[in-house]
């Protein structure tokens, strides 16, 4: 009887890549201090400086947050429908979603800085002198007022925090205390189905509605759009997807989650596929209108991004996030391939962390449009999600032996 | 010893009554083979009525033009394509039943697709009149059809998404058919090879083309409802989002809003999902089909209705929310003022339609109003209301006050005419609905018999031994193939 490798041990060079990143991300945020302050020049020009050091870590940190959190969503949508294919890795799936709260606090903490602070480059609604003079703003403000602001993120961070742990401590439980009568099995299935339900509510109503217009969409406070909150979205789903994608392979490669194979990594291939064309599809639909109406008040979001120095990361990131995917995830050996699912979910990434970067820079910095600093910042992050899921990887039994669904999972066919 | 087919005994099962296959092809068959109840031709010529006076209607609209209904100088569009887009609408479940559940290898669909797929059809046919009719000059029909012609100049507008609409309904409708169809050809040889009469025998033949059951037609078979299934998935959101698009590509205040898209598909498969509902609990139980549409389908269907409810509410929110933050007079004036307030000729519509689709399917947060009969019946109806006067919303609340108040609209309310001709798509949908559960298996047969030995109750009951082995057993039995065998 062959018995279960349980538990990851991140190995030394792991380690080192983790903290060797993080340095990077540190280093490159002193780095991105230095050059956009102390240079000369009027007071506007230092605040537009100001603005593009805060506007980094605000793209990075509310990106690889969305991100993390995307894992929480998939256990919860796939616990909603009874699934149970993805049960052979969800413990990777409940590593990545428990970085919520640590990634969280940072998003929250840089958010607060630049909400409070008084350079309101970023949020021009931050600043009540100009709201008295700019009738628009001043009608809004019932919504874009600071109390408002941080009342919505402080909840959004404990609330995910919080539902995330409920759902992966009924993961956990199960690994010491087996669920041994049928009627245990249904009354376990039955609970965690409840806390999806009420984790997906609270999902519905931040990311699917209030929080991307409140950090993002009011970046730009005059402009408007219904399809946003539904678009950021979609966007960070399908990275999130391609990250959890990274992990189930880096284990797989060092001879971990054994019952996980092929047919599973299919499945996250369709899933990374799917969702780049429902990004694609919710990316043209918004753009689209948009473009044929042609209302001055709307189009003023489009202008600097398709024309002018963003043009190019615009398309570039186009590029990346659809004709690659459609082209590249379409057939189904690519799916299974180790190497192409890798290099397709680290293309995704990058394309929406792009995403994520034309919809926060343009209206902040006219140019120059990407520093190097600003990759640095993002490899910062990354570091620091290596450690924290690897931590975690390592503290509970890589298998929910326990689940009652856990069978399916071990003889899954697409 | 490797299992073909497990899953776990959490699960309920979705075919009860301790069948084997030959009681489901007799159960399946049954109605198909025996003389229609008294009730069947009740209800036929109740729908033939109805689609008599459809065809009065039209009849009407054609001899006298369109000034037969009562559209107004700023309502060019009323009763016919608030018609139009909710039969289309309808139209959704059967195919996201068909394609989608199928990649998502959701193995309840079995017991629902057929019937929701004929229902699609039929719903798109329907969807389909309206803007036929509504050219007043129907015989120029043929102008939306873009081939080079001796009309000089006229050529078709491909700027328009009208134009799209002719191309995404007409691809919708043909691979739907096309999915409904070769679904159906085993079952039609089944009934061929079942058949006593000669003209059955002639009739199913013809309709089976020649299915042999050999492991060749299978395999092609199986392959072609992948690929179909690709192309259906996308069709699905597709034709909704094009419909959606003659309102949102606009600048009407109320139509144009980025949001439309998505809601629209979700708000159709709402619809779709509740039509399926009420269709499917007459049937079941005229049919006596209860074994095969069981609770836990009709549970199912539906949590998927109170998904996309809860979708389109928070759509319909979103929407109320942007038009208060856009800061734009005229968005404001046509949410708060002819929407919202309910002293506003219109306002009543408005919250009948927030009653019906967001509050109201809220009740399906509980276990037991899912597994109610008669509370799901009830809900399925008010859930198809509450969809038409979504559409009815859009169009009229944002036509019937435009830029110039001195063209207000007096108060729209359709004539005879205009009624007779939604009443005969009716007629029309359940004359084929009536003939369809007559002459075709409602369920697919071939397909129950694919979940049989996994999902059936007396099949399942059997696999309480595994469902008890520890996962090492298992694994080993199941992952090394019989090695310790």
């Amino acid at each position: 009887m062959s018995s279960i490798r349980e538990n990851f041990a991140p190995t030394k060079k792991y380690n080192t890549l983790a903290f060797a990143l993080m340095a990077v991300g540190i280093i490159s945020i002193i780095a991105l201090y230095i050059s956009t302050h102390g240079g000369t020049g009027n007071e506007e020009e230092k605040k537009l400086q100001d603005a593009r050091f805060w506007a980094s870590l605000m793209q990075n940190s509310v990106f690889f947050l969305l991100i993390v959190n995307a894992a929480m969503f998939f256990i919860c949508a796939t616990t909603l429908a009874w699934g149970g294919w993805q049960l052979s890795f969800r413990r990777v799936t409940e590593a990545v979603s428990a970085c919520v709260p640590v990634l969280g606090v940072i998003a929250a903490a840089i958010l607060l800085s630049i909400a409070f602070g008084s350079n309101h480059t970023i949020y021009h609604w931050t600043d009540a002198e100009h709201v008295k003079h700019d009738a628009i703003l001043d009608a809004k403000k019932g919504f874009l007022n600071k109390g408002f602001y941080t009342t919505v993120t402080l909840l959004t961070v404990i609330l995910w925090s919080v539902l995330g742990w409920k759902m992966r401590q009924m993961s956990r439980k199960l690994d010491n205390e087996p669920l041994k009568t049928m009627e245990e099995k249904k009354k376990y299935i039955w609970n965690n189905t409840v806390w999806a339900a009420v984790y997906i509510v609270v999902f519905s109503l931040t990311i699917m509605s209030s929080l991307p217009w409140l950090w993002l969409m009011s970046i730009d406070a005059h402009w408007y759009s219904t399809m946003y909150s539904w678009y950021t979205f979609a966007s960070s789903f399908v990275a999130g997807v391609a990250l959890m994608t990274l992990f189930v392979v880096y284990l797989k490669n060092n001879g971990y989650l054994q019952y996980t194979n092929n047919e599973h990594l299919h499945d996250l291939g369709k899933f990374m596929f799917a969702f780049s064309i429902f990004w694609t599809y919710l990316w043209f639909s918004q753009f689209m209108l948009i473009w044929y109406a042609n209302i001055p008040e709307e189009t003023v979001y489009f202008k600097p991004r398709v024309e002018g120095a963003y043009s190019g990361i615009f398309w570039i990131m186009f590029l990346i996030n659809f004709i690659a995917p459609l082209l590249i995830l379409m057939s189904r050996d690519a799916k299974r391939n180790y190497t192409t699912i890798t290099f397709m979910a680290v293309l995704i990434i990058f394309g929406h962390w792009l995403d994520f970067y034309q919809m926060v820079f343009p209206s902040i910095s006219k140019n120059p449009p990407l520093m190097i600093a600003d990759f640095g910042v993002a490899l910062g992050f990354v570091g620091l999600i290596l450690f924290l899921v690897g931590r975690t990887l390592s503290k509970y039994p890589l298998v929910p032996k326990n689940h009652p669904f856990i069978k399916e999972s071990l003889i899954h066919h697409t | 010893m490797s299992l073909l087919r497990y899953e776990s005994q959490v699960r309920p099962p979705i075919v009860d009554g301790n069948k084997d296959y030959h009681q489901v092809t007799e159960d399946i068959c049954r109605p198909v083979e025996t003389k229609p109840s008294k009730l069947w031709w009740v209800g036929f010529i109740i729908s033939l009525g109805l689609l008599g006076f459809g065809f009065v209607s039209v009849t009407m609209e054609v001899i006298y033009g369109t000034g037969q209904w009562n559209l107004g100088k700023t309502i060019g569009w009323g009763w016919d394509i608030t018609n139009f887009v909710w039969w289309v609408g309808i139209g959704h479940a059967g195919t996201l039943i068909s394609a989608i559940l199928l990649l998502f290898r959701q193995g309840w669909r079995t017991g629902v697709n057929r019937a929701a797929e004929a229902m699609t059809i039929f719903a798109v046919m329907c969807a389909g009149q309206f803007p036929i009719w509504h050219m007043g000059r129907v015989w120029n029909g043929f102008f939306v059809l873009p081939y080079p012609n001796t009309r000089g100049p006229l050529w078709v507008n491909f700027n328009s998404p009208l134009l799209w609409d002719v191309f995404a309904i007409s691809t919708y409708f043909t691979v739907s058919l096309l999915f409904w169809y070769s679904g159906l050809l085993p079952d039609m040889a089944t009934l061929r090879d079942r058949a006593k009469e000669k003209w059955r025998k002639a009739f199913y033949g013809v309709a089976a083309f020649g299915w042999t059951g050999s492991t060749k037609h299978w395999q092609r078979h199986e392959a072609l409802s992948l690929v179909l299934a690709g192309l259906s998935t996308p069709l699905v959101l597709s034709v909704h989002t094009i419909v959606s698009f003659d309102f949102a590509t606009s600048v009407i205040p109320g139509w144009h809003t980025t949001i439309f898209p998505p809601y629209f598909v979700a708000g159709a498969v709402f619809s779709g999902f509740a039509m399926v509902q009420t269709l499917l609990l007459i049937t079941r139980k005229v049919l006596a089909l209860e074994d095969y549409i069981t609770i836990e389908h009709i549970e199912v269907m539906n949590k998927v209705i109170v998904l996309t409810g809860s979708i389109v509410g928070i759509a319909y929110l979103t929407e109320l929310f942007m038009a208060w933050y856009s800061a734009v007079p005229g968005e404001q004036y046509a949410f708060f003022e002819n929407r919202l307030n309910l002293n506003s000729p219109y306002g009543w519509s408005y919250w009948l339609m927030m009653g019906c689709n967001v509050l109201s399917p809220q009740i399906f947060w509980f276990r037991k109003m899912r597994r109610n009969l008669l509370v799901t019946f009830f809900m399925s109806i008010l859930v198809n209301i509450g969809m038409w006067f979504e559409r009815f919303v859009i169009i009229v609340t944002s036509l019937y006050r435009d830029y110039l108040p001195s063209s207000w609209s007096t108060y729209y309310t359709p004539t005879i005419w205009e009624i007779g001709f939604y009443l005969g798509t009716f007629g029309l949908f359940f004359t084929c609905y009536f003939l369809f559960s007559k002459y075709f298996p409602v369920i697919a047969i071939a397909e129950i018999k694919h979940i049989l030995k996994k999902n059936g109750d007396n099949y399942k009951s059997q696999m309480d031994k595994v469902e008890n082995e520890s996962i090492e057993k298992f694994a080993d039995d199941e992952l090394h193939h019989g090695d310790h065998h």
